[in-house]
């Protein structure tokens, strides 16, 4: 009924890779964990996602990541985000990203990092206790 | 020699460990079912397979319906080929790691296209110059063709060439280009590409597969090839990316061969003989973990495929009717968390492939899931296999599994259920129609979220995720490979000087004729293979064809033909 | 609460301008139900009533999303700017919802004179829920041209939408033939335009005459619009032309009749409605929050001690003193 504030999740494929299981996967997970998620599939770039996360009002972005383009493309949502000033949007990351790219991504402002074949547990809890609260 | 410190944890925690000890000492396993689901018995024995008849069910290797090999006496007439998969940075740095592995005993050569080459985009084009190179090679021009197979004598070599989409085509104009220019007879050269491109719509590359365009530039390869190129494997049927998408054994067979045989239906179609075509039919095969499993299946893969060779299609040439395969081990089996345990996966994986008579292998590199393979990793991956083919003994005898009453019982199953599910299909209209309608898509999202739910659940375990989970790695153990960036911008420069520099006027009269070929429904290959030679991109011969069975030029929709 | 005049102020000029960012947010509260939104919305109101606005239902897999994106493309051609709500079911189980409607009109998300939200029903059916019907107004105060309102129709649920939209387009798709038989009673009385898709598909013509033998039971007034049937292909994009000519005809009747006064009036009635029920549902039970007298409430009844028409009249009760 309305007046239950929900969390909203943004979760898209970013630049050519195509691979979507992960995030088809995680979208329905977390709509069974009372989220409403907008899936905007594949081949999106930086400014096409922001613009969702404006346009929905997203608490959250996700972004699945399987071929190495985490680096290249990390930074360019980050910049979009400031441009944009969606300081308190969480933006979290999953799939095949190397532990030792970790910390350089968290110190250019990406929240969190999934790896593949985690479980879907953490992932909930970390959104639902990092959200910012409306 | 503990401290004292650490002698006084040991005792703290001491109480709790000894009731862990103790549940584990008289734990059992939770399921008693195959990785797809098969329930079992405690044992099987003779009573299970009263009444079966060996020569009409089974046979020997080497004889119809080849459920125990296709050779009669497989490995100790050849090893199968190791064959490791290889593909990163630019056409050199592909090249440097192919040497590598061919040094320290690869057999067989095998080189995978990236996203942008998959795509059919050149190196220069808006998308492609964020990726390029970062998981797998683009060839954009005939250049790039030489720069690959710089100093390899392709009459001696086989060459596995992975490019699945329609993208296969510009590959082997590319490759055949190369080899007419160093004077080879291309109908002696061996080798294989992938070319399965209706399957890579489901691996994220629906843009440059439109089920049509499969079809047509997939089987004008397979067309080519039957005709020129006799020792060339034209397709190798991709069942185990489908089975990346997470489901089980029998449907992997059972997706696998309704794909195949909308190409054999459409080379029949043409005007070809399954007994003409059918030897150089192959297929790429998952092993999961499940090791009975995965060995009943592919077991159960050979006689069905026989069958339907010889009833379905009438062949009578043997070597039409033989399941003839490769195997990548499982990519989705393997876990950045406790990466070395993935070695141990892979390794069980490689010799079920091998106790179900493989005929080419690839083994995934422990680090899978965090990058592409580094070279120790890569060189890990061969030693593997070296040590199946060389220390283990499993390649002394033919189907060694075979006669076990669990395995024949269980390679009964997996037919079965891989009937009833092509049943399925044909219910819902049929393959084409499967595929038109996005019910494979849904197959695909249904088993996808089911494994993961299986995992959540700890229905399904996974040793490092949801039993004996530690901290999350820090560091990677034998390091992370990295492309280059420099390897990209060089490509990506030499593209874009390849086009200003060369004689557009050669190119525009080569890419003019592919137009009418593509237009006029003859085969595109010869008119590809001329327009590599006049220095026509991927993107521009790809693109060409695409216009000519009425899409867009660009997969993307950014750039347009410039023709 | 009191709210600061000065951001309530800033907020309305903002959403006057079309400022996306500030109407999302706006969007948000009103979702959640916030008391600000309210006020925010009772300053809006004057500047709303003035978009052609669309409602867009058929049944999953009636390609009704890729109608929508041929529609987006269409009008923005005719230089119009498009609002869109995606109305998806919520979980009833998990509360949660997945928005996929989005996917399909994507290319769109660059284009300014484009904004697309996607809604979860949170309960209500039919994609009729106050929200729902504020943001259309939220939409039309930013100055959108058309606004489209997409819903998953599942039978009665259709009808809903319509009374909130001035045109309304039912999709169908031949496969659905024995639906459209069930559909007769009721639902053939809410589409203004009837959208055969995938009309290259075997049973079209029948699905057609399905459709016309429907229409020819319900009797028409002399001038009174005659809902129109039209055939696409939402994949190639065939009989889009005729689909964007229907609407205008619509609009046209509407303008050229008493029919949009009447439909204006509808509007009106229906948000009223929801306003009134919602606003009474909340302040009722704010009242009650915390206390545990909605749980000794409903432990009562269960235990047979009191009633649902008891325990209403109560609190009712109560509630009227108060004020």
């Amino acid at each position: 009924m309305a007046g239950e504030k929900k969390i909203k999740v943004v979760i898209s494929k970013v630049g050519l890779d195509g691979h979507d299981r992960g995030a088809k996967v995680i979208s329905t997970l977390l709509k069974e964990a009372g989220m409403e998620v907008v899936y905007l599939g594949t081949y999106q770039m930086p400014e096409d996602i922001i613009r969702a996360a404006i346009d929905e009002d997203a608490d959250v972005i996700g972004v699945s990541y399987l071929s190495g383009e985490h680096l290249v493309f990390t930074p360019k949502i980050i910049d979009e985000m400031k441009k944009h000033g969606l300081d308190d949007v969480l933006f979290i990351a999953g799939g095949v990203i190397p532990p030792e790219d970790i910390p350089s991504l968290k110190e250019i402002g990406i929240n969190e990092i999934f790896m593949a074949g985690s479980m879907t547990k953490p992932i909930v809890e970390y959104i639902q206790s990092h959200v910012r609260k409306k | 020699m503990c401290s004292v410190d650490e002698l006084e944890g040991l005792e703290k925690g001491a109480e709790a460990s000894w009731d862990n000890y103790l549940k584990a000492y008289y734990e059992k396993p939770t399921s008693s079912r195959t990785w797809s689901g098969f329930d079992l018995k405690e044992i099987y024995g003779p009573r299970d397979r009263e009444g079966r008849d060996y020569e009409k069910g089974i046979g020997d290797a080497g004889q119809y319906p080849f459920t125990r090999g296709i050779h009669s006496n497989m490995f100790r007439g050849r090893y199968w080929t190791r064959r490791e998969v290889i593909g990163m940075g630019s056409p050199a740095d592909t090249h440097e790691r192919v040497k590598v592995l061919v040094e320290h005993g690869g057999s067989g050569l095998n080189t995978i296209a990236d996203i942008t080459y998959e795509m059919g985009l050149d190196a220069d084009h808006p998308w492609a110059v964020n990726e390029v190179g970062l998981t797998g090679v683009n060839i954009t021009h005939i250049r790039d063709m030489e720069t690959l197979t710089e100093g390899v004598p392709l009459d001696k070599v086989s060459w596995s060439l992975i490019t699945a989409s329609p993208s296969a085509a510009a590959t082997m104009a590319q490759y055949v280009a190369v080899g007419q220019n160093r004077g080879y007879d291309i109908s002696k050269l061996r080798g294989s590409v992938q070319n399965d491109p209706i399957h890579f719509r489901y691996c994220g590359f629906r843009p440059a597969c439109p089920l049509d365009l499969s079809i047509r530039l997939g089987c004008d390869v397979m067309e080519y090839c039957t005709r020129d190129m006799p020792k060339w494997y034209y397709t190798t049927v991709n069942m185990y990316d489908l089975r990346e998408q997470g489901i089980t054994a029998p449907q992997e067979v059972a997706f696998g061969f309704g794909i195949a045989m909308i190409y054999v239906d459409e080379l029949i179609r043409r005007g070809l003989s399954i007994d003409e075509f059918g030897p150089r039919f192959t297929f790429y095969v998952s092993c999961h973990v499940d090791l009975f499993e995965e060995v009943a299946k592919i077991r159960a893969a050979r006689r069905l495929w026989a069958r339907f060779m010889k009833e379905k299609y009438g062949a009578k040439n043997p070597q039409a009717m033989q399941f003839r395969f490769a195997v990548h081990t499982a990519g989705c089996s393997l876990i950045p968390q406790q990466p070395l345990n993935n070695i141990v996966r892979i390794s069980y994986e490689a010799l079920a492939a091998v106790l179900a008579g493989v005929q080419s292998l690839h083994c995934c590199s422990y680090d899978e899931a965090i990058c592409l393979p580094t070279e120790k990793g890569h060189l890990q991956a061969l030693r593997t296999q070296q040590i199946l083919a060389y220390e283990t003994g499993v390649c002394n005898v033919a189907d060694p599994l075979g006669g076990s009453y669990y395995v024949e019982e269980l390679t009964d199953k997996v037919e079965e259920e891989v009937l009833r599910i092509m049943k399925q299909v044909e219910d819902v209209g049929g393959m084409e129609e499967a595929i038109r309608t996005e019910w494979l898509d849904r197959e695909f999202e249904k088993e996808a979220l089911m494994r993961q739910k299986e995992i959540d659940e700890r229905e399904r375990l996974v040793v490092g995720v949801n039993i004996f989970a530690t901290e999350p790695e820090t560091q990677t153990p034998l390091g992370v490979q990295r492309i280059s960036s420099e390897s990209a911008k060089k490509q990506i420069d030499e593209t874009r000087e390849l086009k200003r520099t060369r004689n557009i006027n050669k190119v525009k009269d080569s890419i003019k004729r592919l137009r009418e070929d593509g237009e006029e429904g003859r085969n595109v290959l010869p008119a590809m293979i001329e327009a590599t030679k006049a220095l026509a991109t991927t993107g521009e011969m790809l693109g060409t064809v695409r216009m000519a069975m009425g899409y867009s030029y660009d997969p993307m929709n950014i750039i347009e033909s410039p023709f | 609460m009191s709210f600061s005049e000065e951001i309530i102020e800033e907020s309305i000029q903002k959403i006057f301008a079309g400022d996306r960012r500030t109407a999302s947010r706006l969007i948000t509260r009103l979702e959640d139900g916030d008391d600000w939104g309210r006020e925010v919305m009772k300053r809006l109101f004057p500047r709303t009533g003035r978009a052609i606005t669309l409602g867009l239902t058929g049944a999953g897999g009636s390609g009704k999303s890729s109608l929508l994106d041929h529609l987006i493309q269409r009008f923005r051609q005719m230089g119009k700017s498009v609002g869109v709500i995606a109305v998806d079911p919520s979980s009833p189980f998990s509360g949660g919802a997945f928005l996929g409607d989005r996917i399909r009109i994507q290319r769109h998300t660059r284009d300014d004179g484009v904004f697309i939200r996607s809604m979860a029903s949170r309960g209500y059916l039919g994609g009729l829920s106050r929200s729902t019907a504020e943001v259309i107004r939220v939409m039309e105060a930013m100055g959108f041209g058309v606004i489209i309102v997409e819903t998953l129709g599942a039978g009665q649920d259709e009808i809903d939408v319509v009374r909130l939209v001035q045109t309304c387009l039912l999709v169908n798709t031949p496969s659905m033939g024995d639906e459209i038989q069930a559909l007769k009673a009721g639902i053939m009385e809410i589409g203004d335009i009837f959208v055969l898709n995938k009309s290259d598909l075997d049973g079209a013509t029948q699905a057609l005459r399905s459709i016309e033998a429907a229409l020819s039971l319900k009797s028409f007034q002399k001038g009174e619009w005659r809902p129109r049937i039209i055939s696409t292909v939402a994949t190639s994009g065939e009989g889009i032309g005729d689909l964007v000519e229907g609407i205008l005809a619509h609009q046209d009747y509407l303008h050229n009749s008493d029919a949009m006064e009447r439909i204006a009036f509808q509007r009106v009635e229906q948000e009223l409605g929801l306003i009134f029920r919602d606003e009474l549902e909340r302040v009722i039970f704010k009242g009650l929050k915390g206390t545990g007298k909605k749980r000794r409430y409903i432990r009562n009844i269960i235990d047979g001690k009191s009633d649902p028409y008891t325990v209403i009249e109560e609190v009712l009760g109560t509630f009227l003193r108060k004020r």
